[in-house]
């Protein structure tokens, strides 16, 4: 799995003499002190983590107890996977705020002037951060959905309504494409928040970009333009990956995801490199 | 009080407002917010009333009596508020991070009357903006609806609702700047703002039953939003002025934290 996520930070490490080697590994070490010691790094996963969990429970326990009520059409149409992960519209939030902060904490505090001052290799830099908030995102994201999925088909079984299990058909799939898709959000926050370089820049394109965008872009009626641009806003090629109810394959929602970071990488290692700290 | 003493206080008010007004138009992000505001709300209510324009044709006539177009290509309010919510919120924190909050109490020991006079000239300033936006948006959305349903100014509640955008978006932008007095940080007086305002309706729609609905209608994006409503938007919704009075009540609650925690805490 870390093969993946490190991708876009192995190939200035590439297999070149150890020189860039332990460059490479100067540069993830100092990434990481910076990273583990900033206190909202610890405080604010925690608090979304929990904030999160709860609120899939109580959603759990919500549509467990009204199964009952359900007509026969309604029973038909009643997905425990999508009940389960309604809460990723607000999750992927989390992930992009978070790691949009990782990057603007810097200029914010005037800190990004030494980090370049010890590491002039910026392109190295951007790659150390890139590989450890990918593997925070990852990990953070894997502790949400497991214990979201578990304890939400636990309170939904103990309702007595339809649940499923890890070794369903094509549970372990959506649980993984979950997973990916937060921490293609943390990613896109990361290479947002060096692009624009100020926390409220930033926190304001996330929101927008993976919330209110989407949430307005939908309520309208798709024509000639809109049916070619809408559906591959973030949040909705996410949705289409996990619930692929419109007509994008998840394949083709997976490159576009892709598409984002890697685009969005291009871009701030360009501005990184040319413009001032 | 003697006149004496009411001349004094009126000179010091006009001073405190005129270097607040100073420092609110000569940072970059003022300017910047306030034209990403307009730029939102008006293009938004074109791109709204154009891409309206084929689901009104296309809707039940029952979709088409509830179909609402004043609030239709107002809706750009609701991605402008991120913007206006970040102006307050930078009005007070970019003053904590470059420590020029230091030298405005410094000149002016009487924080309240600071916060006072600042939150007075963003008001103002903002709801110019707002307002002025919300009719340029107004006029140009019917315009893109006009051959479907559309409103004219004259129409009942139009006036109303027109104002009331401009007003939802100076009050969000007050809970910002009151946000940003308790929280002192930009990113987290703005992620708070926004759960509050973005983030917390969608996580009660998740939940079926009475309870969430109810719940929903007081809290503060929504029950401000209904202000430019034309017609009600569901069987849970306050009114347009309630609605505004819930929101109105926030910034209340906020305020008077604020006043209170501006003169306890150090800069």
């Amino acid at each position: 799995m870390s093969g993946t996520m490190a991708a876009p930070g192995a190939d200035p490490a590439g297999p070149t003499p150890p020189a860039a080697y332990r460059q490479a590994r100067a540069a993830l070490a100092a990434e990481w002190i910076k990273l583990r010691s900033l206190r909202s790094m610890l405080l604010t996963p925690l608090l979304g983590a929990v904030a999160f969990i709860g609120l899939a429970d109580g959603q759990a326990r919500n549509n467990g107890a009204n199964w009952p009520h359900l007509d026969a059409v309604q029973k038909a149409r009643f997905d425990p996977l999508v009940i389960n992960f309604n809460f990723v519209i607000l999750g992927v939030l989390l992930f992009g705020v978070l790691g949009a902060l990782v990057a603007t904490n810097e200029y914010g505090s005037g800190l990004i002037r030494t980090t370049l001052a010890a590491t002039p290799q910026r392109g190295l830099v951007l790659a150390a951060k890139a590989v450890l908030a990918g593997l925070v995102s990852f990990a953070l994201a894997v502790v949400i959905t497991f214990t979201v999925f578990l304890t939400g088909q636990g309170i939904l079984s103990g309702a007595h309504a339809p649940h499923v299990s890890l070794g369903d058909h094509h549970v372990l799939l959506h649980l993984l494409g979950t997973v990916c898709y937060l921490t293609a959000t943390g990613l896109i926050g990361l290479f947002a928040g060096v692009l624009v370089r100020s926390a409220a820049a930033a926190v304001i394109s996330m929101f927008g970009l993976l919330l209110v965008l989407p949430l307005l872009a939908d309520k309208i009626t798709p024509d000639a333009v809109t049916r070619h641009t809408v559906p591959y806003l973030p949040a909705n090629l996410g949705d289409e990956m996990l619930h692929h109810h419109q007509g994008l394959s998840p394949g083709v929602a997976v490159a576009g995801l892709a598409a984002w970071v890697l685009v969005l990488a291009a871009a701030a290692a360009f501005s990184l490199r040319r413009r001032d700290a | 009080m003697s006149a004496q003493s009411v001349r004094l206080l009126d000179s010091r008010l006009r001073a405190t407002a005129r270097s607040e007004w100073i420092k609110f138009r000569s940072v970059r992000s003022s300017p910047f917010a306030l034209a990403a505001t307009a730029l939102t709300v008006v293009v938004g209510a074109w791109l709204l009333g154009a891409g309206n324009h084929g689901s009104y044709q296309a809707a039940s006539s029952a979709g088409q009596a509830a179909f609402d177009p004043v609030f239709t290509v107002l809706q750009g309010s609701e991605l402008a508020q991120l913007f206006v919510v970040a102006l307050g919120v930078i009005t007070v924190t970019g003053e904590y991070t470059s420590g020029l909050i230091r030298g405005t109490f410094v000149a002016t020991p009487q924080r309240a009357q600071v916060l006072a006079m600042r939150a007075l000239v963003f008001a103002v300033a903002v709801w110019a903006c707002c307002t002025a936006m919300s009719f340029a948006a107004f006029f140009l959305g019917q315009s893109v609806l006009s051959p479907a349903k559309h409103a004219g100014i004259g129409d009942p509640g139009v006036l109303r609702a027109v104002f009331g955008a401009g007003l939802y978006l100076t009050l969000v932008g007050l809970l910002g700047l009151f946000t940003g007095v308790l929280v002192r940080r930009t990113p987290g007086a703005l992620a708070a703002v926004f759960c509050l305002l973005a983030v917390l309706p969608i996580a009660l729609i998740l939940f079926k039953g009475k309870l969430a609905s109810q719940l929903g209608e007081y809290l503060p994006g929504i029950a401000g939003e209904q202000a430019f409503h034309l017609l009600p938007s569901g069987a849970y919704t306050l009114g347009p002025w309630p609605g505004l009075g819930v929101l109105a009540a926030y910034v209340a609650v906020a305020a008077v934290a604020a006043f209170t925690l501006i003169r306890r805490r150090d800069a």
